[in-house]
């Protein structure tokens, strides 16, 4: 049995993985454009400030390949052929037989729809390569960790459109107007770095208040504030029109006026990572036999055995558009998730009939240094909505958001504490009471040692009506 | 304000003295010479007494003090925005100060001991030997005996070795604070553990040991010559001075201490020290553990590369798995560097540790 699975991010080596422990003589070939070795994207931050190296964000030691015997190529995929089940390979490599497919090809960044988008000394932040660029602008080029092994060994097999071309550098460690557009996760960490780097970023949001995705006004207020205090210089409800420079960016034009700026991360959110499974597209692409279905966002269509419209064919992670609590299907971007999914994928691939049940959504995060987790639904417009809001300023500052359907708790979003989610998400699914959650909130707890718990007042906090937002529909909290 | 997490972030890859330039070779260089003339000169006995300090073990401690003081600045202004980072510092300080320095310097003065209440059998590895036993006051010698042979055991399962390793002891306490730049040298590579766990529990056997040989030599008071010269005899190559060479000097001093820019800070309490050894045993027996947040785990890296005795944190984290480590000191560095909040040091009953955990998002048909 032939397995080939398209990405080496934490879905694809998952899926392998559990092929492998289940499979001995299966042959599993992974195919990579970004790296040799399967790294943590979600740390690429501290990489670049130089608190970690890439050693450090490999979860696993490099000899997996060799231990699992896994064949690794390091190539662009460029097109599918359903019907003779081969992969097409950039760089005129021989096409890659299947008998089983998992696409795990992750995310790429959303690319700036303003002239100028394309200048020199404009990037992201998600892949290897724009990592490389933001070193090589911000500090001249990679930490003492050094760079990752072999970087630049699938240009030989690349194209020109693809997310992990290097990116060309305009300042050469000479960056100081650096500017961030977008206040999504990805956007607040390009942030951090560039403070971490003592720089003082100008950050446009378009949204009226840092990130309604996930946080209400009075919670993105202290996130605010915490970031003016690093230096950073907020713009709330500013849109971008224009990136202005001759080859190289010069300044950033908004609504507002324009900022002199010689650096800018565009962080708008990503898009799943599928063009190269559209039918119809000019060389190097190729297709053949009946193409993937892909839903308007880009994600391969599954259902939840995370099998695609094709035969044999599965996809999982960011790629993947899943079947949520309300029926309809979206890529769900996450870590966790997509740790879940390659492994429900892996076995999909051995033959099993296993199913990914996605059930209360929940994660954390930590913003500037400000922790944060979050249950359930905060930000979605619940029926009925009422929020009981807590602002704690002693020893420690911590905000309490608990969102109420009714009489029943339906959402925490909590702010400068940390908290173990499995009580909270246990206390949703039991459709426990207000009261009862408050008698019992110690319970859920997760501080270090030594700090004082929260002390949660007997009476007197007024529950509000509906957080505002500024989202229509259906997304719940935690977009990047 | 007090918080939980790393506050700020650190540059350490793109400083040189913490990544093995040049400069971390001069400073493992200096390191380890002034061990040797600390072991094996005497050249630190004139600076010593021109301070007025009885002898260059005084000058050592007091230096020691000095080390750890500033190294406490350095380790509170990276990580001391924490309660547990201040408090475990300002304790680990505070006992070297007291108990290891100046304790030391006054008790002579009004007729007692230079005794050093903070060091346990078989860390300082003469504690037990009847030689010492019998130099000491009978308070001061049961107070080792039921120190190192009750109280640090029982600590231990009740709070893990941390009680000792973290808060208490000289060592650690040098390791973190003079030594928590370069923590995140420790190598935690699945062979470093191999050879950690051969190494450390081969000394604490040879430890045990040696003090056994000496009880037995000093109960059948030196009766056979050659046994008693084997053992507890003055050339250089018997048991007991051997072991004082090897152990107390070469792996404790020299290569302890000096190679701390290279290899991290831990060398020696992670792959030679004796009570560690020890107490890692109860700890594993014992109530201590890392709790692990289901699924809130990103691999990023951080608790592992930071971790001073070279756990690999990350593996239990991203497989949901709390965990008990006899070589955990529970510094509390994987909890403070994780940008998840996901681990957390507890001293939890084991009922309550290993309490159901719930759905898995994967279901079998
Ligand atoms: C800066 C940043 C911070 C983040 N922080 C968090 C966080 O804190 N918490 C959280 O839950 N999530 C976070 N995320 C999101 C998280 O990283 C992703 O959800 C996750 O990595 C998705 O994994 P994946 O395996 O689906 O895809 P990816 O990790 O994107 O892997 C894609 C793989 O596919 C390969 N590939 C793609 N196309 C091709 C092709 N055509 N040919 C060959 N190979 C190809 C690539 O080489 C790569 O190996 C963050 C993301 C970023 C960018
Ligand atoms: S596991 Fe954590 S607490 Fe234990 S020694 Fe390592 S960093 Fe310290
Ligand atoms: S436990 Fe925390 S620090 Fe360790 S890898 Fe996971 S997220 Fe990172």
């Amino acid at each position: 049995m032939r397995v080939v699975i398209i990405g080496n991010g934490v879905a694809g080596i998952e899926a392998a993985i559990t092929v492998r422990n289940r499979e001995p003589t299966w042959s599993v070939t992974i195919v990579s454009e970004e790296s040799d070795h399967f790294f943590s994207r979600t740390a690429l931050m501290w990489v670049h400030t130089g608190q970690l190296s890439h050693a450090c964000i490999e979860p696993h030691e490099r000899d997996l390949y060799a231990r699992m015997g896994f064949e690794r190529v390091r190539a662009r995929a460029v097109g599918l052929d359903t019907a003779a089940r081969r992969v097409f390979l950039a760089g005129g490599l021989a096409p890659l037989p299947y008998d089983r497919l998992l696409i795990a090809a992750g995310s790429r960044p959303r690319p700036g729809p303003w002239p100028g988008a394309d200048l020199r000394g404009v990037g992201h932040f998600v892949t290897h390569q724009d990592l490389a660029w933001l070193e090589a602008e911000v500090h001249g080029g990679p930490s003492r960790g050094g760079p990752p092994p072999r970087p630049d060994a699938h240009l030989s097999a690349t194209a020109d459109d693809s997310p992990y071309r290097p990116r060309p550098v305009a300042a050469r460690g000479g960056a100081r107007a650096p500017a961030v557009i977008g206040g999504g996760l990805i956007g607040i960490e390009a942030v951090e770095v560039l403070v971490a780097a003592g720089l003082r970023p100008t950050f446009f949001i378009r949204e009226d208040w840092f990130w309604p995705m996930a946080l209400d006004p009075r919670e993105s207020a202290w996130i605010a504030e915490r970031m003016g205090e690093h230096g950073v210089d907020v713009r709330l409800g500013e849109n971008v029109e224009a990136l202005v420079g001759d080859d190289r960016l010069q300044r950033v034009r908004t609504d507002r006026g324009e900022v002199d700026c010689d650096l800018c991360v565009v962080a708008i959110g990503v898009v799943p990572n599928t063009d190269w499974l559209r039918a119809d597209r000019g060389e190097p692409y190729r297709s053949g036999g009946q193409p993937v279905k892909l839903d308007a966002r880009g994600g391969v269509e599954v259902d939840e055995g995370l099998t695609s419209s094709v035969d044999g064919v599965f996809a999982a992670g960011d790629c993947a558009s899943v079947p949520w609590y309300d029926g309809v299907r979206r890529p769900e971007q996450l870590w966790y998730t997509a740790r879940d999914q390659g492994r429900v994928a892996g076995r999909r691939l051995c033959g099993d009939t296993a199913l990914y049940a996605r059930g209360v959504w929940y994660n954390s995060a930590k913003l500037m240094d400000v922790e944060y987790t979050t249950a359930g639904l905060v930000s979605v417009g619940v029926p009925d909505e009422r929020n009981w809001f807590y602002e704690e300023r002693g020893a420690v500052r911590s905000t309490t958001r608990i969102v109420l359907s009714g009489e029943r708790v339906v959402g925490f979003n909590l702010l400068g504490r940390r908290w173990d989610h499995e009580v909270l998400v246990r206390w949703i699914e039991e459709h426990r009471s207000l009261d009862y959650v408050l008698a019992h909130l110690t319970e859920a707890s997760f501080d270090t040692e030594l700090v004082p718990p929260l002390e949660v007042p007997a009476r007197g906090v007024e529950l509000d009506g509906p957080a505002p937002t500024v989202i229509d529909g259906g997304m719940p909290a935690m977009v990047v | 304000m007090d918080q939980q997490g790393q506050n700020g972030l650190m540059r350490t890859f793109r400083e040189p003295w913490r990544s093995r330039g040049a400069l971390a070779y001069v400073v493992a260089a200096l390191l380890t010479g002034f061990y040797v003339v600390l072991y094996w000169t005497e050249w630190l006995t004139p600076a010593a007494v021109a301070l007025g300090l009885r002898s260059k073990w005084l000058l050592y401690g007091a230096l020691y003090s000095v080390a750890m003081v500033g190294g406490a600045a350095y380790y509170l202004r990276h990580h001391g925005n924490s309660r547990y980072n201040r408090v475990r510092i300002a304790v680990n300080v505070g006992v070297q100060v007291a108990l290891a320095f100046l304790l030391p310097l006054i008790m002579p003065l009004f007729g007692g001991p230079e005794a050093y209440l903070s060091y346990f059998w078989p860390l300082s590895y003469d504690k037990l030997w009847p030689s010492t036993l019998s130099s000491l006051p009978v308070y001061l010698a049961l107070y080792f005996i039921v120190g190192s042979l009750l109280v640090a055991p029982l600590l231990a399962y009740r709070y893990g070795k941390r009680w000792y390793c973290s808060w208490v002891c000289g060592c650690g306490g040098l390791a973190n604070t003079f030594g928590d730049p370069w923590r995140h040298l420790t190598a935690s590579s699945t062979r470093s553990w191999r050879f950690e766990k051969v190494s450390v529990h081969t000394v604490m056997f040879v430890a045990v040991l040696t003090t056994f040989l000496l009880v037995l030599d000093a109960a059948t008071d030196g009766a056979t010559g050659t046994f008693h010269w084997l053992v507890a005899g003055g050339q250089w190559w018997s048991v007991k001075q051997l072991y004082g060479l090897v152990v107390g000097a070469i792996l404790a001093g020299v290569v302890g201490v000096g190679f701390y820019p290279l290899f991290g800070p831990r060398l020696w309490c992670r792959n030679f020290c004796p009570m560690a050894a020890m107490l890692g045993l109860f700890q594993k027996l014992g109530r201590f553990r890392i709790a692990v947040k289901k699924d809130m785990c990103i691999s990023c890296g951080n608790c592992t590369t930071y971790c001073e005795m070279g756990i690999d944190v990350r593996s239990y984290a991203q497989s949901n798995q709390s965990f008990t480590r006899a070589a955990c000191v529970g510094c509390g560095m994987c909890a403070h560097v994780c940008p998840r909040g996901v681990l957390r040091l507890e001293n939890a009953p084991r009922e309550q540790a290993d309490k159901a955990r719930v759905r898995l998002p994967v279901v079998d048909l």
